[in-house]
């Protein structure tokens, strides 16, 4: 029974059950579920809103070529927004874990201080980590700002770590031992684009050519705005983002000039939300 | 009455629980004394859960008199006596009849009026009056919105339950209403409670596997510790402050105990240590100095019944070691050495540079520290140690668990063959990080940590960052604390004058402000928290003022100052003493500067002052410069006799300016000779007042 899409069916069902909307994973690589679309934009502004999916995440810097059992450049995060927030939703959250066969009574489950901030994208959050057995499992937070905006009215967001969960449920000790279906393990699927790609982030990419496609994606970042094609441009943000990584990754990027790209973006971010959320007045 | 108040919310943060429970105390007495409510037994207890108030208060205010004014006296009464219009009508519209009235002197003249006795309000009435903005009130460190409310607090508020007397008490706050209800354990006993009284609260809590007072948890949690490490022969690694979260966040606390793999020992105790502490809130297990495969976990559980929550965290603790052993590893294959050469890419700050400016400044320091206290033999080793201090900052391991920093430096260098002095100088160079931490405890380390922190503290105050309030990002009180302790403890004969200088003319072409500025702003830093140390020992508030008047150039010596004084502050000659000098200091208070002529001095008793005061002068400072502030205050004593003599017999104010200035300027050279010691006249002494 158990395996990743065993989970990822589950927590689809239980939080469709919920009333949200399952989105299908965007087609961009970003660092984690908070960055896509159907987070970022919709947490903007007053309407409700309610949605779930897989969204695969890359942090090239944590890529350890297939050698670590826990490390990976890209992971699966499960998201959910519900906005706004429910006052019991703590409890919607423990039930969903209840829906996974998780008998909470054999375990110790703790909601822990961790406040969250994405400077990247100009949003902060406070919450916890949400821990089980000693092991992070979620990270629970409600927004405050997004594009350095004030949120009003506040949006949860959930993120289960997918492959922490089901190294807790299936009780791994190496991510690649997990079965993403009966017969189909992580490892079939993952390990040599883990080791290819560790190789390609710390080794391979070519800086310059990270370089002028960050300046590339930046202009044309700024050009959409002017344009107020706000989905493209936010999409270039995206980019930079991912690009900016990798420079990282190639440590390629001094103290001084990470601090400045990352203004960068945030100042684009942040003219783009406005603008949204000023359209989203509006109407 | 019985009152009692539970705040119920989601998982408040260990330090806002503590903070909030203080809050509430204080704003809750303050509250009812304003009110008049008598209050006793009060207490603020709770978890990360719960907020909980209980006391013993009044039934109701006390019934108060009232003064009602109507109209002036001379509106009020016709010149006969009798009431005017304005006064029927004033007594019409209180309901009361004519002759209830009667004059009434009040800070704005006179006045008709009655006094009438005005009922107190119930204890719920107030309560309900008083506690939303009592509640809405508590401030924390940063708060949050939810849902689509505005109002903040420090994570959402899910319930109140408050009774007075057994009886709800309505109170009411942002849509919720409090009730007579309480949940249990939130994940393991999330049952609905209804409770009458306190006794029933405490008990259906604790039925319900919430440990309401934070005094028994703790209690079973340090017990299950004992339990668990008494057939090892083993001790908990003592870990204050990761008790104290614990203590707040959990309700129900179960002690475990678990394994790792022994070869993991291979790695340092200090990452050991840490890997368990950052995440997974897990203490070391040690047999004296050395670690065991062991640790010990808090779970907030009544039980493990299956051993997962053992395996869990054995599993996790696992990997996180596997992670560190991959820093370690890594980290080792490139010399520190080569990470200090990338230091200048790395900002310190955005003002002061890279961390490779802040090095080479502190390498100066250390070097000009190293002459002054004549250490030439380790010199060379301190320059090397401070040369590679910031290279850790590089290092996978810091990134990681940035708390290392220094620690895993120092251990590095000693792996990679620098020598024992360097490697524990940057090992140590980080300390004192909290006024409990030690100092430094090699020589080494405590001049490297000096060299760095003050140069930090004048990089900062000089480019222009006051402190305010609790505002210091920079925790420039606690780097001058640990530059005074480092001073003293360590007793470095070294000028704190001309350490600031040089310390300033290294950072000369980046400061903002000019140098004298930022000079006095570094030692009046320096001088609270000598002030600060010293009150701590116990020091009198006034000795300290007296001691510190002479300045803090040399710590030593200032320490010995007030040392001296507080053991001459018993001695039967003090007081006199104190009080001559007061006197002496009144006296030239507005006394013009003048030079004294020796050839004029004509009474026997002023001259006899003068020669006493130039042989004693000669004697207490020579003392002085060896530092025997002791003996050279115990010689100033020998001026009391003379200047007695002077006061009876001399006429200070004399008729002639010329011979009265002359007695002033001798006075004054008197009180010159004092003040190198100590400003007496900041000591309280009892016979003052009679």
């Amino acid at each position: 029974m158990m395996s990743m899409q065993n989970l990822i069916l589950a927590l689809s069902r239980y939080w469709a059950g919920q009333g949200c909307y399952l989105a299908p994973t965007y087609d961009l690589e970003v660092g984690a579920g908070t960055m896509t679309p159907d987070t970022f934009f919709r947490v903007l502004g007053r309407k409700p809103w309610r949605v779930a999916y897989v969204q695969p995440s890359r942090r090239p810097t944590d890529g350890r070529y297939g050698e670590n059992p826990h490390r990976v450049q890209k992971h699966f995060q499960f998201q959910v927004i519900v906005k706004p927030s429910p006052l019991n939703i703590q409890r919607i959250y423990l039930d969903s874990l209840v829906s996974l066969g998780i008998n909470l009574s054999e375990h110790d489950l703790r909601f822990d201080e961790d406040d969250w901030e994405s400077p990247t994208i100009g949003a902060w959050g406070v919450g916890w980590q949400v821990m089980l057995d000693g092991l992070e499992i979620t990270q629970f937070t409600y927004f405050q700002q997004a594009g350095g905006l004030e949120l009003f009215p506040v949006s949860v967001e959930i993120t289960y770590g997918l492959e922490r969960l089901e190294m807790f449920l299936e009780q791994k000790d190496n991510i690649y031992d997990l079965k993403w279906s009966d017969d189909v393990s992580y490892r079939d699927l993952r390990f040599r684009e883990e080791k290819e790609f560790s190789i390609y982030n710390f080794e391979q990419a070519d800086i310059a050519m990270l370089q002028s496609s960050f300046n590339g994606a930046e202009k044309e970042a700024r050009r959409l705005i002017d344009q107020k094609l706000l989905l493209p441009a936010y999409d270039y943000c995206l980019k930079c983002s991912h690009l900016f990584n990798l420079l990282d990754a190639r440590k390629a990027i001094s103290v001084t000039e990470r601090v400045k790209m990352i203004g960068q973006i945030r100042t684009l971010v942040n003219q783009i939300a406005r603008l949204y959320a000023d359209e989203e007045g509006e109407n | 009455m019985e009152f009692l108040l539970e705040i119920m919310t989601e998982e408040l943060p260990s330090s806002h629980v503590k903070s909030a429970l203080a809050q509430l105390e204080e704003k809750f007495s303050e509250e009812m004394r304003n009110s008049g409510l008598e209050t006793s037994e009060l207490r603020a207890i709770g978890t990360c859960r719960r907020l909980v108030l209980v006391a013993d208060l009044g039934e109701r205010q006390p019934d108060q008199e009232e003064i009602v004014t109507g109209p002036p006296r001379t509106a009020g009464l016709a010149p006969d006596g009798s009431f005017t219009q304005a006064a029927l009508g004033f007594a019409r519209s209180q309901g009361i009849s004519v002759d209830n009235l009667q004059v009434l002197t009040t800070a704005r003249g006179e006045y008709l009026g009655f006094k009438r006795l005005k009922k107190g309000k119930s204890t719920p009435e107030i309560l309900e009056e008083k506690l939303p903005a009592l509640i809405a009130a508590l401030s924390f460190p940063k708060t949050m919105r939810w849902s689509d409310k505005s109002f903040r607090f420090s994570r959402p508020i899910k319930g109140l339950l408050c009774l007075f007397g057994g009886q709800i008490v309505r109170v009411s706050l942002e849509g919720l209403v409090a009730s007579s209800q309480t949940y249990g354990h939130f994940i393991h006993r999330p049952q609905e409670l209804s409770v009458h009284s306190y006794q029933e609260y405490y008990q259906a809590l604790k039925d319900n596997l919430v440990l309401v007072d934070p005094a028994e948890r703790k209690e079973k949690i340090l017990d299950g510790f004992q339990k668990k490490l008494s057939s090892l022969k083993a001790q908990v690694y003592p870990d204050d402050r990761l008790l104290e979260r614990l203590l707040w966040n959990i309700e129900c606390p179960l002690v475990i105990m678990g394994s790792f793999p022994e070869s993991y020992l291979s790695l340092p105790l200090e990452v050991l240590s840490t890997a368990m502490r950052e995440g997974q809130q897990l203490f070391s297990v040690v047999r004296g100095k050395k670690q065991l495969p062991y640790f010990l976990g808090i779970a907030d559980a009544p039980a493990d019944p299956k051993g997962y929550i053992l395996a869990g965290n054995e599993r996790v603790l696992k990997a996180r070691l596997e992670d560190a052993r991959f820093f370690w590893e890594n980290d080792l294959k490139v010399s520190l050495a080569e990470r200090a050469d990338q230091l200048s890419a790395v900002i310190f700050q955005e003002k002061l540079g890279s961390y490779a400016d802040k090095v080479a400044r502190v390498e100066e320091l250390v070097s000009y520290i190293a002459d002054r206290l004549n250490l030439r033999n380790i010199k060379k080793d301190l320059l090397e140690a401070a040369r590679l201090s910031k290279a850790d900052l590089l290092t996978e391991m810091v990134r990681e668990f940035p708390e290392l920093q220094g620690k895993i430096g120092g251990i590095y260098a000693q792996r990679q063959g620098w020598s024992e002095t360097a490697s524990r100088a940057i090992y140590e160079h980080y300390l004192p990080v909290s006024w409990e931490d030690p100092i430094p405890d090699s020589t080494g380390g405590a001049i490297l940590s000096l060299a760095d922190k003050l140069d930090t503290i004048v990089g900062i105050i000089g480019t222009g960052y006051a402190i305010s309030g609790s505002s210091d990002p920079y925790g420039l009180r606690r780097n001058a604390l640990g530059v005074v302790r480092i001073i003293l403890d360590k007793k470095f004969h070294l000028s704190l004058y001309r350490l600031v200088d040089k310390s300033i003319s290294l950072l000369q072409k980046k400061l903002t402000l000019p140098a004298e500025q930022v000079k006095t702003a570094c030692l009046e830093l320096m001088a609270g928290r000598v002030r600060f140390i010293f009150e701590k020992r116990g020091y009198g508030y006034d000795l300290i003022t007296a001691a510190l008047a002479p300045g803090l150039d040399y710590l030593d010596f200032t320490e010995a100052r007030i040392k001296a004084l507080n053991s001459l502050k018993s001695s039967k000659n003090f007081e006199q003493f104190i009080l001559m000098v007061k006197r002496v200091k009144n006296i030239l208070k507005e006394a013009p500067k003048s030079r004294l002529d020796p050839a004029r001095l004509s009474e026997k008793e002023e001259k006899e002052l003068y020669s006493a005061l130039n042989i004693i002068k000669k004697n207490a400072e020579e003392m002085m410069v060896r530092g025997d502030f002791a003996g050279a205050q115990k010689i100033i004593f020998r001026l009391q006799a003379p200047l007695n003599n002077f006061f009876d017999r001399v006429l200070v104010m004399a008729e002639d300016k010329k011979i009265r200035n002359n007695r002033l300027a001798l006075l004054s050279q008197v009180q010159s000779l004092i003040d190198q010691l100590a400003d007496y006249s900041q000591i309280v002494v009892t016979s003052e007042n009679s």
